[in-house]
């Protein structure tokens, strides 16, 4: 019982470092490196948590949120990587993966969600016509939405985590995905590495 | 007025849209200057209605866009001859928007951001923590220095970002209507190309740090030659495994996605003999 709460606590409080992705604020609150640790401390295991954010937002350096794309989410892969673990009962090698595939994944919701907002600038305009300048409504139901969206999409993939936990025969796949998973910082120190080495190259 | 519209510019990509991208954020960062230069309702209504029009720039240096377009509408509701005035808004806020762009993606998202990584990386060995590099390895670790890694990343992006905000917002509103308002405030490609090098210099030494530990660390008598060679060859492959799926334009991502089948199909179905680096 403890545990559901626990995660449903989580989800809620990731909807929330979620808004700082885009939404409100931008001061990197939503990043992987912070989300895994703060969420990890709050289930038991700030470890796993950190060693989770820090390996997802190695690799999520390869990705600029430029000219409107909607990278991977970071909050989301975060979130329930460490969910996956501490609520899921998922090795975090598996749980690392999972986040890697729910932050990914998270990208076509966010267009949907984006997409969604179109049709109210023809409303927001009537509404200034009729002498209402009042933006703050569409604004706060903009931050509800993704922040309501965000918390039950990292809370279903918490069940789906511990569903998949479940399954019978699936420990023997933890050998291969524990291997895998301590190749994972290299390849974000990769990624490190050439996210400056082209810039140099670029010379600016 | 300026403190409001510096609150409200944390905002400015709420109701972001894929039909007018951050219109509405902009509308409601420029309302208290607006409501302030046009006390009478109309003017005001056409004024709102200017400003939900398209609008897309880097989050941060939008307050240059702001300010200026501000400090503009405040010209124009003093000028004899407004209409006149208005002709060259959309041109100003496009150009300023477009060049504001290219130079805050290229500081926030391609420099700055990936520097907090590094601070936080950095704050985590000044305090004794390599465990993130070894993760089959457990090491007792405060709970307060996994948060003060990430933290001071944050602290040292928020510092860069607030400034920029804030001076933004102060210097496009003192040059209202130039279109090349704050471009030439400060030498920005010499910033760029400082964050560049001591982005590259501080990854180059992380990787360095890693490989010495990795070397330091299974450099025993337990461990074979041959062993030992192969984890120090392991990682380089996974380095140029990465190099590689960047040439043919792949992402990170498949490269994990590489690395975990072939673990899997190799230690779990194939039952090779599976190590900790």
């Amino acid at each position: 019982m403890i545990a559901i709460f626990k995660a449903v606590l989580s989800s809620a409080l990731a909807g929330l470092l979620g808004l700082d992705a885009v939404q409100a604020g931008q001061f990197l609150f939503s990043r992987p490196a912070f989300v895994g640790p703060v969420l990890g401390w709050l289930n038991g295991c700030p470890l796993d948590g950190a060693r989770l954010g820090i390996l997802l937002e190695l690799l999520y350096i390869d990705f600029i949120p430029v000219g409107g794309v909607v990278p991977p989410n970071g909050t989301a892969a975060a979130a329930v990587g460490v969910l996956a673990h501490s609520a899921g009962g998922l090795p975090p090698s598996l749980s690392f993966f999972l986040g890697l595939a729910a932050g990914t994944a998270f990208s076509s919701i966010e267009y949907r969600l984006r997409a969604s907002r179109s049709p109210w600038n023809g409303e927001i305009e009537e509404q200034v016509k009729a002498g209402n300048f009042s933006l703050r409504p569409w604004l706060a139901k903009s931050l509800l939405v993704e922040n309501a969206v965000m918390g039950a999409y990292v809370l279903c993939w918490a069940a789906l985590a511990a569903c998949l936990a479940c399954l019978p025969g699936i420990s023997a796949l933890y050998p291969g995905t524990d291997f895998a998973f301590t190749l994972m910082p290299w390849l974000g120190l990769s990624g490190l590495y050439f996210r400056f080495r082209t810039q140099i190259y670029k010379k600016g | 007025m300026f403190f409001k519209m510096f609150l409200r510019s944390f905002f400015i990509q709420a109701g972001w849209n894929y039909e007018r991208f951050q219109n509405l954020g902009f509308a409601f960062c420029l309302q208290p200057a607006l409501k302030k230069i046009y006390p009478d309702r109309e003017k005001m209504k056409a004024a709102m209605l200017r400003h939900l029009a398209i609008f897309n720039t880097q989050p941060y240096m939008a307050s240059f866009v702001i300010g200026n377009i501000a400090g503009f509408e405040a010209q124009v509701a003093a000028s004899p001859d407004p209409e006149a005035r208005l002709k060259s808004m959309p041109g100003v806020k496009q150009a300023l928007a477009s060049s504001f762009a290219s130079i805050g993606d290229r500081i926030f998202w391609g420099r700055l951001k990936p520097m907090t990584t590094q601070i936080c990386l950095l704050v985590w060995a000044a305090g004794g923590f390599y465990g993130w590099l070894f993760p089959g390895v457990e090491t007792p670790v405060a709970t307060a220095l996994l948060l003060a890694g990430p933290l001071a990343g944050i602290v040292f992006y928020s510092a860069f970002a607030l400034h920029w905000r804030w001076h933004g917002l102060k210097t496009g509103y003192a040059c209202g209507g130039s279109s090349s308002c704050g471009l030439d405030c400060m030498d920005w490609s010499r910033l760029i190309r400082v964050l560049s090098t001591s982005g590259f210099l501080m990854s180059v030494a992380i990787v360095l740090v890693s490989f010495g530990l990795l070397a330091a660390l299974n450099y025993s008598p337990l461990v074979s030659r041959g062993e030992f060679y192969l984890k120090l060859a392991l990682p380089l492959c996974v380095l140029a495994l990465h190099r590689l799926t960047r040439h043919f334009g792949k992402s990170v991502f498949f490269a994990a996605g590489l690395i975990l089948a072939a673990s899997v199909a190799g230690v779990s179905l194939l039952n090779l003999r599976s190590f900790g680096l």
